[in-house]
């Protein structure tokens, strides 16, 4: 009987501690890089409708190395980003392979167009219809950043609001193709 | 005579027939595109949010994957592919219903086990319980029981 006892309390212990290794195999906290990025997955192609009336194409950006930031109006952080951005693009826009798509996401053209001038945004800027764009990236929020190598592999990129120390060194490591370092970490 | 008895018999199974049938054919899903993408975002989990299907949320993920999904199915993609097209882009958090491969056998599995060990548990004490000996009462119960049945006479007399 005092076995019989021990053998139950030992086959209990046992599916708890498995119920734990599952909880705790399962509870991952959240990641900063883009899934897109972690794979090395190719640049997806997108087609948005430019703010300034003229189509955005992805394949006008072939053999550019570029950034494509997620963003809207109403996003906090993605205010807190725009000074960065702005920093970051004046330092390398005359560079002829260099590009920055901006990609709208959860905002209307008008409101866009309006939050757009008055922060002075001078890349191109581009609604996503439907979410194409935005799904395809497998965005899960905004701001989202991607930094793309010339051979259209995602080689850096952020979840949240990136710095323009953090956006020069991806940029840096996507055009000599060198594997992604942040200096956070 | 025989055959008289036997026509409850046929109509019961009439009645069991005819109820599997609806029962198949109610069962077996609308294969119209706009079902199929109704079905499908519901077997989504919205990838942004915490307990929502892409079929109930708002958020801008969901919206687009409600928009792509018919586009998908235009296409000619299996139900298959599309899944398998949304976990490469979000993980199998995206699912949710748990795959049947790696940690999802165990979401699957864990039922059917403690299900099995509470049928074989039950089993084995009833088992145990039907074979258990009756107790029988001895000398000294009978006489605990007959003082105790004298009292409550002499105070059922005393109160009349």
């Amino acid at each position: 009987m005092k076995h019989r006892a021990r053998w139950i309390a030992a086959v209990v212990g046992v599916v708890c501690v498995l119920f734990g290794v599952v909880l705790a195999v399962q509870h991952r906290s959240e990641p900063s890089v883009p899934r897109l990025v972690l794979e090395h997955g190719h640049a997806p192609p997108f087609v948005l409708d430019g703010l300034n009336g003229k189509p955005i194409n992805s394949a006008q950006l072939k053999n550019k190395t570029y950034v494509v930031n997620f963003f809207n109006s109403w996003c906090l952080p993605c205010q807190q980003e725009a000074p960065a951005l702005k920093a970051f693009y004046a330092e390398h826009k005359s560079d002829a392979n260099f590009a920055m798509v901006g990609i709208i996401i959860d905002d209307d053209a008008a409101t866009m167009r309006d939050y757009v001038k008055g922060e002075d945004i001078t890349w191109p800027v581009g609604v996503d219809p439907n979410g194409g764009a935005s799904l395809s990236f497998g965005t899960t929020g905004q701001p989202e950043t991607y930094v793309f190598a010339p051979d259209g592999v995602a080689v850096c990129g952020n979840l949240g609001p990136s710095t323009q120390a953090e956006l020069d060194v991806w940029l840096a490591a996507a055009q000599a193709g060198e594997e992604c370092t942040s200096p956070k970490s | 005579m025989k055959s008289r008895k036997l026509v409850p018999w046929f109509a019961l199974g009439l009645v069991v027939v005819v109820g599997v049938v609806v029962l198949i054919v109610r069962s077996r899903p609308d294969p119209s595109p706009t079902a199929r993408a109704e079905r499908l975002e519901h077997q989504f989990a919205c990838p942004v949010c915490e307990g929502q299907s892409v079929f109930d949320s708002n958020s801008p993920q969901s919206a687009a994957m409600r928009a792509d999904i018919p586009r998908r199915i235009a296409a000619g993609q299996s139900d298959a592919e599309i899944r398998a097209a949304y976990v490469a882009l979000y993980s199998e958090k995206v699912l949710e219903t748990p795959s049947n491969s790696g940690l999802g056998i165990v979401a699957w599995g864990l039922p059917a086990v403690a299900l099995i060990l509470g049928v074989v548990s039950i089993t084995v004490a009833v088992r145990r319980w039907s074979h258990a000996p009756r107790l029988a009462a001895t000398e000294e119960d009978e006489d605990v029981v007959r003082r105790a049945r004298a009292l409550g006479d002499g105070t059922e007399a005393a109160r009349e």
